[in-house]
């Protein structure tokens, strides 16, 4: 959606590059930190961390307030935050997590376990605030000590794990009063985080002071955020492009020559691939797409070099037949034979396993199922991200040299998400989930618990394939808390998905990035990757991690 | 009296007809907004949130027509609901906070653009083949034909980076405390140059032309030659005789763009980031935010009908046959 205006940013870009103009520039004050991650034409003081994530301001959750643990989708690990260790106990259906000492809320009371106990009992009591489904696996959450709560689960539901420590604490002597928390818009949010304090909230521009009782000793060392509006993707990379932001998490096209030229001893930008996977998904409940061979045909008939390329300006690669994205790069990958990977381009072998599968070709050339209907489809997509109509370009481009009349079919973004959500499509490209295990992603790839008929709405699962082998690995998967037997299990989920194709991966969405070195330093890099550097990194906290450990540069 | 009562009955039949739309339009889009948001997140947001969202902003399973008398109840009360987009801010304080903004820029747009335009109109007719009638109409039309989007870009990369002598968005500077000091409205004023500049020079050639064509139309009645025959001096003969009554179907299209400025000038707003309506309705739109629509166009509704009702008025005045149907 951020792309809609790309094509009209790109023609204003090449009026950009002709000139080098020196402007004088209207810098924030040393110490401030101008981030541009929401584009807004103003703002809404709401810094509500319990309620749906788009409502509150983008440092609610990962800057005022704090989760238990911050996940670093880089190094694929938990890093202790709020809480300093846990252990599974009862045969793993209690968890018990230990809280850090010593922290205050930013009026200077202490924070303790209780604070935590209650912020899950309040998400009990009001499903509106239960964004990680935690209710749905727990039975109670209790406080032992103040340092110590145990969290009393349902069944064994290892990955339940991570969505209890993404969730944001909020302290109970404010909460406990607060009439309706849903619709509270706690306007003056007292916190843990590094930048607490409202020093400025005006409908164009507000900022956030830092905490003077931050619990790590001299940081945050950044005086303060300042979050200017930009109502457009095209406007806030203006400002990028012109010094006025120092960290922003945009689409930005091709960025090497609008951005880096411009400056490059202090532009700069690093794309690592730890976004979701990027799908083209059949219908598997409707044929040809239920056999096997056929959406490994179509797979293999895919030029993704070219995909990449055409619709990515080359910032991603082209995906692995596991489908996985960079988030997972220390887990363990299965040994795939050349002739099992069909993820790789190769339209012969596509070309025979159709005509195995039964499909062949009429006088025309075009393919057919045994009954004589045409393969004629229609590839779904959303009309304005243009990336996803280039890509569904090549695909049907790619498909027709097989045999296949597939066309692209744009829809208006709600039009389109309705069809797909009800499995009203033949193909359509779409979206995975993002989690710190492949739990999360396999589930919805081919779980059969989450198989809804056609028709009625399903949150996940659009393709509707259900796999036994698969369940049964996923169910091993919930009660495996040990690290390295659960590594084991996502290699087994990882051979059955190149086994059956479920779906049919695309490449992995980068995490944009752009910074600006001229006033801060510090930022994660690819020669300092100790962080996801993008500020859409918000979900479990991971720009918590940036934002400790950015450092202004003193003006000479 | 009997034709005033008339034109209000009128009205309030309207404004029921658009606040029936201005519900069941929205409702008509397929998806609701927790899916719009839920998608919005492209996969950051696990399948569990769908439910929680839904809870959030309060979607029920009721039947259309019961929602519909709810809400007609409430919008008699004044109680427009809570916005989705801005959750959980009350709609009528998300619009509040565009509205002046879009008042103040789409209005003085509008009024400099219709008095400058009408006339040039009226001069241009009236000294016709002469230097103004010969450029303007043509280059104002010319420039009129670029599309405003590109437009307005070309002039905010000129005047704005390039020369630097303008701001390059917002309505006034981030350093600024909004007040009533001369700092203030300078700056406000300094903010609102480009935008409006835009607009107008896109407009102008419009209005120019509709009152040229008509003023042309006028000038040949017989009771304009009449009244130069009279010896009338060449300046009553415009104002009082003919342009007055080339006015008329001007007025009406003022009327409607008066009506339409609370709409915004959605890509002005845009373009020069500026705080107002028309980016309010995009975004309520995009987030299938029925609330903040129905808000939205209900105000656009009972400008448009107020701004007719003043035409109405102004009517009476501009020409007396109205008067005799009355």
């Amino acid at each position: 959606m951020h792309r809609e205006l790309a094509v009209s940013f790109a023609v204003l870009v090449i009026v950009l590059v002709g000139f080098a103009c020196v402007r004088d520039v209207p810098y924030a004050p040393e110490g401030v930190l101008v981030v541009s991650q929401e584009q807004q034409s103003s703002w809404v003081r709401n810094f509500n961390p319990l309620t749906t994530a788009a409502a509150a301001r983008w440092p609610t959750l990962a800057g005022i307030y704090e989760p238990l643990l911050v996940f670093n989708s880089v190094h694929a690990e938990h890093v202790p935050w709020l809480a300093v260790s846990y252990e599974w106990r009862e045969d793993n259906r209690v968890l018990r997590i230990i809280t850090r000492d010593g922290v205050l809320w930013s009026d200077g009371r202490p924070f303790t376990a209780r604070d935590v106990a209650f912020t899950f009992g309040l998400i009990d009591s009001h499903p509106a605030l239960d964004r990680n489904g935690v209710w749905g696996f727990l039975s109670g959450v209790h406080a032992v000590d103040d340092r110590t709560v145990d969290f009393h689960f349902e069944r064994v539901f290892i990955p339940g794990f991570d969505e209890i420590v993404a969730q944001t604490i909020v302290p109970e002597h404010i909460w406990s009063d607060i009439e309706d928390p849903v619709t509270f818009p706690n306007e003056n949010p007292v916190a843990t985080g590094p930048f607490t304090e409202v020093r400025l909230f005006r409908n164009q521009v507000y900022e956030l002071g830092r905490n003077p009782r931050y619990w790590q000793e001299g940081l945050p060392r950044v005086e303060a955020l300042r979050f200017p509006a930009y109502p457009s993707n095209d406007r806030a990379n203006l400002a990028l492009v012109f010094d006025e932001v120092d960290w922003a998490g945009n689409f930005v096209p091709a960025i090497d020559r609008v951005f880096v030229k411009r400056r490059p001893e202090h532009h700069h930008y690093w794309f690592p691939l730890t976004g979701s996977t990027i799908f083209l998904y059949a219908n598997t409940t409707r044929a040809p797409f239920d056999d096997v061979r056929v959406r490994k045909a179509l797979s293999m008939a895919i030029n993704r070099d070219l995909l990449v390329e055409v619709a990515l300006f080359r910032y991603s690669r082209p995906a692995e037949v596991t489908g996985l994205s960079d988030v997972f790069a220390s887990w363990p990958k299965p040994e795939i034979a050349e002739e099992a990977n069909w993820a790789r381009y190769d339209r012969a072998r596509a070309n025979a396993l159709l005509d195995e599968a039964g499909l062949g070709r009429g006088a025309d050339g075009t393919r057919h199922l045994p009954d004589g209907t045409p393969l004629k489809y229609e590839i779904l997509t959303v009309s304005g991200w243009s990336d996803w109509v280039r890509a569904s370009q090549v695909i049907a481009r790619d498909l027709g040299a097989l045999g296949i009349d597939a066309s692209v079919r744009t829809y208006d973004f709600s039009a389109w998400f309705q069809l797909v959500l009800e499995g009203r499509f033949d193909m359509t490209l779409g979206w995975s989930f993002e989690g710190p295990t492949p739990y999360v992603f396999y589930r919805w790839l081919m779980s059969a618990t989450t198989v809804k008929p056609e028709g009625e709405t399903s949150t996940g699962n659009w393709h509707r394939y259900g796999s036994v082998a698969a369940d049964e690995a996923l169910e091993a998967f919930e009660s495996e808390a040990d690290p390295v037997a659960q590594r084991q299990l996502g290699l087994e989920l990882q051979r059955i998905f190149v086994t059956e194709a479920p779906a049919i991966p695309l490449y992995p969405n980068p995490s944009w990035a752009e910074y600006n070195t001229s006033r801060f330093e510090g930022f994660p890099s690819e020669e300092q990757p100790y962080a996801d550097p993008s500020p859409n990194k918000f979900g479990r906290g991971e720009t918590l991690l940036v934002l400790t450990s950015l450092t202004p540069r003193r003006r000479p | 009296m009997r034709y005033i009562l008339r034109r209000l009955g009128f009205y309030l039949l309207a404004a029921w007809a658009a606040l029936t739309l201005n519900f069941f339009l929205p409702r008509l889009m397929p998806g609701d907004p927790a899916a719009a948001l839920f998608a919005r997140f492209r996969g950051r947001l696990g399948p569990e949130a769908m439910q929680a969202l839904r809870e959030t902003f309060g979607l029920t399973e009721a039947p259309l027509i019961s929602q519909y008398f709810t809400y007609l109840g409430h919008v008699l009360k004044g109680d427009f609901g809570i916005s989705v987009a801005y959750f959980p801010s009350p709609v009528l304080e998300v619009i509040g906070t565009g509205l002046v903004w879009t008042i103040f820029l789409a209005g003085t747009a509008v009024i400099v653009s219709f008095t400058i335009g009408t006339l040039l109109g009226v001069v241009s007719a009236w000294w016709r083949r002469g230097l103004i009638d010969t450029w303007l109409p043509s280059t104002l039309v010319f420039i009129g034909a670029f599309p405003y989007f590109w437009l307005a870009m070309v002039v905010l990369y000129v005047l704005g980076f390039t020369l630097g002598w303008f701001p390059l968005g917002h309505a006034y500077g981030d350093d600024m405390t909004p007040g009533f000091s001369a700092t203030f409205l300078a700056d406000v004023v300094r903010h609102a140059v480009l935008p409006i500049a835009t607009v107008v020079l896109v407009t102008l050639g419009g209005w120019l032309l509709s009152m040229r064509n008509t003023m042309i139309a006028v000038l040949g009645s017989d009771y304009v030659n009449l009244a130069r025959a009279k010896g009338l001096s060449p300046w009553r003969v415009v104002m009082r005789y003919a342009a007055r009554n080339a006015l008329l179907p001007s007025v009406t299209g003022f009327g409607m763009a008066l009506g339409f400025v609370l709409g915004g000038s959605l890509l002005t707003e845009i373009v020069f980031s500026y705080p107002g309506q028309g980016y309010l309705l995009v975004q309520a739109v995009r987030n299938q935010d029925y609330p903040l629509m129905q808000g939205i166009f209900l105000v656009i509704t009972l400008a448009v009908l107020g701004a007719n009702l003043l035409v109405d008025f102004v009517y009476l005045w501009l020409d007396p046959r109205t008067r005799g149907s009355a």
